[in-house]
């Protein structure tokens, strides 16, 4: 079965979240709707409450780049979607596409999750790599990266995805915010939203890596 | 060259992207719109080095038994030839990773058709003059790390020469290896200069460091996409008039690349 297709049999289970995107079925004709979830309640109303309206997935790149505030969502789990649209589509395909624009692979790696098949990453198999100017990167302490998750990943730091892997295959992540974080921002249940995954440290993660793994070695060389 | 329908298929398109500039991924994104509205294959997606999808997620994204990849680089090298045959689990042309079959491509930048969007590029930006008054510069990165990354260039400056465009010169220049692109007045001999940055899309290099070593900025501006004018041509610059274009690989066309090495690599293994 495609996974347009087990999309829409997530929808038809209760399912109408994933991230910060509310998706509506049969919206005004048309087979699926999605808008920001904090504009649900308009996208159902008369001219849909007068949020701005894309027709057809294609849209939703240019949605998703820019924050509300202009500045360039860098990594798409980001918990600064901006508001004020909604996206008609009309079929389960052109909603999968849009899905995959807004949060890309995510579908497909709930999927994956639920089916067993996911394969899940180590920082340090990531960090191991990195080259060119990110090679550093893999030197950084394994306490230095505990404290950098906490710094920089969890919704605290505006990332709304659950991070499924760990420092290596035998250390876990430090009990946190941002390590038990599920992956559903809003405290929807689990039944409800579609959970955003990490199943690799993302690519802001292995830069604020970088800066970190030289900010420790400078202060051993001080020291 | 045309391309039969593969409905079947699924066209997945590697890119490098960015964390920091958003522009960078714009182009893949064009090009696996374009392929995706004529229909031709089953799925067409989009993966990155460093953005998301990431390669190793991509995976995740597709459907079909049998996955065409495209790296939408503009040279064999490091990238091409070690990270995203590592990324994606690939050991040569064609491999079977998790019940898949993953054909892997050339690069679009090492194709012959890209001399044909250089040329159009050329006289799009510089439609008025005379090529035999004017050089054509076709400017990369250059790295003293991998050779083929000029290789590519200078292939297409062969080519463009061979094609008897009518161009007093046709010359390569690189940001980081000799000759280098801030001299492009002094290997240039013509009153007019065509400047066409052989990179995928408007990021950093080609709108950002490039226009700084040619005179038109004294410093590195802001992102293509953010600024209000678009470049002004041409530029009255140390005595020359210069034209200079925006990134080979913002060209609509370059799907039609894409298709071509779908094509040549089909041709080439004959037996799928």
């Amino acid at each position: 079965m495609s996974t347009a297709l087990k999309l829409r049999n997530l929808l038809r289970s209760g399912i109408h979240r994933i991230g910060q995107l509310e998706i509506h079925t049969d919206l005004y004709g048309y087979s699926y709707g999605v808008c920001h979830c904090d504009d649900a309640h308009l996208a159902t109303e008369p001219a849909f409450g007068g949020l701005e309206i894309h027709e057809g997935p294609d849209d939703a790149r240019d949605l998703s780049t820019y924050a509300e505030d202009g500045t360039y969502r860098f990594t798409k789990g980001q918990t600064n979607l901006k508001r004020g649209w909604v996206m008609v589509l009309n079929d389960e395909e052109e909603l999968r596409l849009a899905l995959d624009q807004f949060y890309p692979a995510c579908v497909g790696l709930f999927l994956a999750q639920q089916g067993g098949t996911l394969e899940i990453e180590t920082l340090r198999e990531k960090l191991n790599r990195q080259t060119g100017m990110y090679r550093f990167a893999r030197t950084i302490s394994d306490a230095g990266a505990q404290q950098l998750v906490q710094q920089v990943c969890g919704p605290a730091h505006q990332c709304a995805k659950k991070i499924l892997w760990q420092l290596d295959s035998v250390t876990p992540l430090d009990d946190s915010e941002a390590s038990r974080f599920n992956g559903i921002p809003g405290g929807l249940p689990e039944s409800e939203a579609i959970p955003l995954l990490c199943r690799e440290a993302c690519n802001h993660f292995v830069a604020e890596c970088r800066k970190a793994a030289k900010a420790e070695f400078e202060k051993k060389a001080e020291a | 060259m045309s391309i039969a329908p593969k409905p079947n298929s699924a066209l997945l398109i590697v890119g490098h992207g960015s964390t920091e500039n958003p522009d960078s991924s714009t182009p893949y994104f064009e090009h696996a719109d374009e392929i995706r509205n004529r229909g031709l294959f089953g799925e067409v997606h989009c993966c990155f080095w460093k953005e998301e999808p990431s390669l190793r997620e991509a995976f995740y994204l597709i459907d079909a038994d049998e996955v065409y990849v495209v790296p939408d680089f503009i040279s064999e090298g490091y990238f091409t030839q070690d990270v995203i045959p590592r990324e994606l689990l690939l050991t040569g042309p064609t491999t079977q990773v998790r019940g898949k079959t993953f054909h892997y491509c050339l690069p679009v930048g090492v194709h012959r058709s890209m001399t044909d969007l250089i040329l159009k590029r050329a006289k799009e930006v510089a439609p008025d003059i005379d090529p035999a008054t004017t050089t054509l510069i076709i400017t990369g990165h250059g790295t003293g790390l991998n050779q083929n990354s000029t290789k590519a260039i200078r292939d297409q400056v062969d080519r463009i020469i061979e094609a008897g465009a009518g161009y007093a010169a046709v010359l390569d220049a690189y940001m980081e290896e000799a000759p280098f692109i801030a001299e492009w007045d002094q290997m240039a001999s013509t009153p007019n200069v065509v400047v066409v940055p052989f990179f995928i899309s408007d990021g950093l290099h080609s709108f950002q460091d490039i226009p700084v070593l040619l005179g038109i900025d004294s410093e590195v501006g802001a992102a293509a996409s953010q600024r209000e004018v678009f470049r002004q041509n041409p530029h009255a610059l140390r005595g020359k008039t210069l034209y200079y274009s925006s990134a080979i690989g913002t060209e609509r066309l370059m799907a039609d690349v894409i298709l071509d090495q779908i094509a040549d690599f089909d041709k080439a293994h004959p037996s799928l």
